[in-house]
């Protein structure tokens, strides 16, 4: 059975369609990533899939109850984390665990043993009765996602939780997004950092222009660029005699060559490396560096959008 | 319940914050204060009386003075701090009898009393009436010296004479007779006429004010993440209109309680004051949430609220008293709720009015609660999903 189920979700804000049909499904357990540059469409995706944004169209479902703006019933099955820090910076964690449990309904008598819980969970024990304006970046960005799981959701969903964070705290986020995954809760994770969706996601759909593009495991969308590696060749003497030297090759699809570099796109790099690097030798063409990239989602979304991530 | 978590959480973070404790709290009962002490009626003149001299005519003055309830007399001996005290404001005039008064009366020369005043209009007032107590003296002493010319009786025993005479017999007096009401009452204690306005001023200005409160609350994503747990918009907009209403309530009821504990205000009929401060708190908490949800800047709102705040209280009434407005002001006026609120406060403390006899401004105040509350909470809506 399928935690999440949207089909069809359009949001336009006057002229501009943020989001154009988006549809897609999550099933339990899975992690599901929302990959796409800023203004992709993502944020305003989830808001509606999180029922705080009335869509102009589409359906959101969510262990089978309809999420609107109006419902409530399904939003006790949904944790969402936003993008922004939203919490009260004059209040304690303590403080703010309570007053969004409340909100979620969770019952008095366990309120309180589940906030200790979920403070432990993100770190914060032994800091959670101060209040959050005196806390680092990475710590508020803690309690932020510790608010979301204060009600054990069935969905968790998070809007580029480690955005603005430093290595280290962005680690800790990333374990912990691991660590909820393992234990079963369905996620929902959207990024632009292409390293976070191909480690934390089972599936990932490329967003752009609030459309998705492809969708799929990373090895699907890997095909989808046909899984050619790409070498780059720093060169010493001239880049035209050596791209006239490897034209003979079979094997290598394209080459390009610019004042110092030589690009090569080639199916497995690997093996015909050796090949190539004498073949410049025989050219009489210097060697002075050597980059091999396999694809990945940087590539595929290249490919797709013909721009980068951080476009 | 969820809805009494937002508002006991706006509450909460009220009480925290000492600013918005002292411009709450603590500035409306200074206001109140200073108000009036300055402007309120009750106020009795203190006489500094220096007695450099201490002969019978001396004495006789300054017991005449004493006397007097249009003043309180305070001794002193030290000339130098009595000057200082006048300048300070310690005492409002001085009076000094020098030491040979008595000595100068006697031997029929004349003797002058010195008067110090502050240089204001005030010692114009205050020396007539120290005049009039002269005046007394002089025709005392006039009357010994008639006496003594016509050689019937000796200065001293003429002055005797005299005394009784003035004591046991009326002179002509004046009748005073007043015409229409007394703009603010007969029986108006010191501080009764600035409390209403400094209590309808405050709770606006800070429900007015306050309205950055909820707009921080949206920019910090807060009012979204609330829309995204299982609690419906409904029950957030009477959450946050809540919040809005508390604050106005609880500063409404501690200066009406601090007012009457403190300064001894009447607010006249129980049931007409506290149905007036419970609309004017829900208009306050209308005018908040409107202005929270059409400004998206809380520095701008906050600015905003105080400007319109101040605005609106002196347009209607809580700086200078509307009885002193002409009438086109007066009419103007009362397209503000303030100016609603302080006629019904006037009816109940200057009047003895009852709560059926502020059944207009009861009204009046109603629809502008409805209404401000009405459109607060559909723009708000509005703002969080869409």
């Amino acid at each position: 059975m399928n935690v999440l189920e949207c089909e069809g979700l359009v949001k336009a804000f006057d002229d501009l369609v943020a989001v154009d049909g988006v549809g897609f499904h999550i099933a339990e357990g899975e992690t599901y990533g929302l990959l796409g540059p800023n203004g992709a469409g993502k944020t305003t995706s989830i808001s509606m899939i999180a029922g705080i944004l009335e869509s102009d169209a589409g359906t959101v479902t969510v262990a089978g109850t309809e999420i609107t703006t109006r419902t409530t019933e399904g939003k006790a099955k949904i944790g969402y984390v936003p993008q922004d820090i939203a919490i009260y910076p004059d209040l304690s964690a303590r403080e703010n665990l309570r007053f969004f449990g409340k909100l979620y309904g969770l019952p008095k008598q366990s309120l309180d043993s589940r906030i200790d819980e979920v403070l432990e969970v993100i770190g914060l024990s032994d800091r959670g009765d101060d209040r959050t304006e005196e806390y680092s970046g990475g710590m508020k960005r803690r309690l932020n996602i510790g608010i979301g799981l204060l009600h054990e959701p069935t969905l968790l969903i998070l809007d580029e939780p480690t955005v603005g964070v430093d290595p280290q705290s962005r680690n800790a986020i990333l374990e912990s997004v691991e660590q909820l995954g393992r234990r079963g809760t369905a996620l929902l994770y959207t990024t632009h950092y292409m390293e976070e969706a191909e480690r934390l996601c089972d599936r990932v759909a490329i967003i752009d222009g609030g459309k998705i593009r492809a969708e799929g495991t990373r090895r699907e969308l890997v095909e989808l660029v046909g899984q050619r590696d790409t070498v780059n060749l720093g060169v010493v003497g001239s880049a035209q005699r050596l791209v006239d030297a490897l034209g003979a090759v079979e094997e290598i699809e394209s080459i390009t060559s610019t004042e110092g570099s030589v690009e090569i796109l080639v199916e497995g790099a690997s093996s015909l490396l050796p090949r190539i690097l004498d073949i410049a030798q025989q050219a009489g063409v210097g060697i002075s560096g050597v980059e091999v990239v396999e694809p990945n989602l940087e590539s595929v979304f290249l490919h797709l959008t013909g721009k980068a991530l951080r476009d | 319940m969820k809805s009494w978590a937002i508002t006991t959480t706006n509450i909460k973070r009220l009480m925290r914050d000492p600013s918005t404790i002292f411009f709450v709290f603590v500035f409306p009962m200074l206001l109140i204060l200073v108000l009036g002490a300055s402007f309120g009626g009750g106020f009795t003149p203190k006489v500094g009386l220096l007695l450099e001299g201490q002969g019978e005519f001396a004495r006789a003055f300054s017991d005449e003075l004493t006397s007097d309830d249009d003043f309180t007399t305070v001794d002193y001996d030290d000339r130098d701090l009595l000057l200082e005290d006048v300048e300070r404001g310690v005492v409002q005039m001085a009076v000094v009898i020098p030491a040979d008064y008595d000595t100068k009366i006697m031997s029929g020369q004349v003797a002058e009393i010195e008067f110090v005043g502050r240089a204001d209009q005030s010692v114009v007032q205050y020396r007539s009436t120290i005049e009039a107590v002269v005046a007394g003296e002089s025709a005392i002493v006039r009357a010994a010296r008639l006496l003594e010319t016509e050689g019937l009786n000796s200065f001293e025993e003429g002055t005797t004479l005299a005394r009784a005479m003035a004591t046991g017999s009326t002179g002509p007096e004046v009748e005073v007779q007043t015409m229409g009401e007394s703009l603010f009452g007969e029986d108006l204690g010191q501080f009764d006429l600035g409390a209403p306005q400094q209590l309808i001023l405050f709770v606006f200005l800070t429900s007015l004010a306050g309205s950055a409160a909820l707009i921080q609350t949206r920019r910090l994503g807060v009012s979204r993440r609330m829309v995204s747990t299982p609690t419906s918009i409904g029950e957030i907009l009477v959450g946050e209109t809540g919040g809005r209403f508390a604050v106005a309530m609880i500063q409404g009821l501690f200066i009406m309680i601090g007012a009457a504990v403190a300064f001894e205000v009447r607010w006249g009929n129980l049931g007409g004051a506290s149905a007036l401060l419970i609309l004017v708190a829900l208009v306050g908490a209308g005018g908040g949430m409107l202005m929270g949800s059409l400004f998206d800047n809380d520095e701008q709102a906050g600015s905003m609220g105080v400007f319109m705040g101040l605005g609106l209280a002196a347009l209607g009434g809580c700086m200078v008293p509307l009885e002193i407005f002409p009438d086109t002001m007066q009419t103007i006026a009362h397209i503000t709720p303030h100016a609603w609120a302080l006629d019904g406060f006037a009816e109940l403390i200057r009047r003895g009015g009852t709560i059926a006899d502020i059944a207009l401004e009861l009204a009046v105040l109603a629809g502008f609660a409805a209404v401000l509350l009405a459109l607060g909470t559909w723009r708000l809506r509005a703002k969080l999903t869409h």
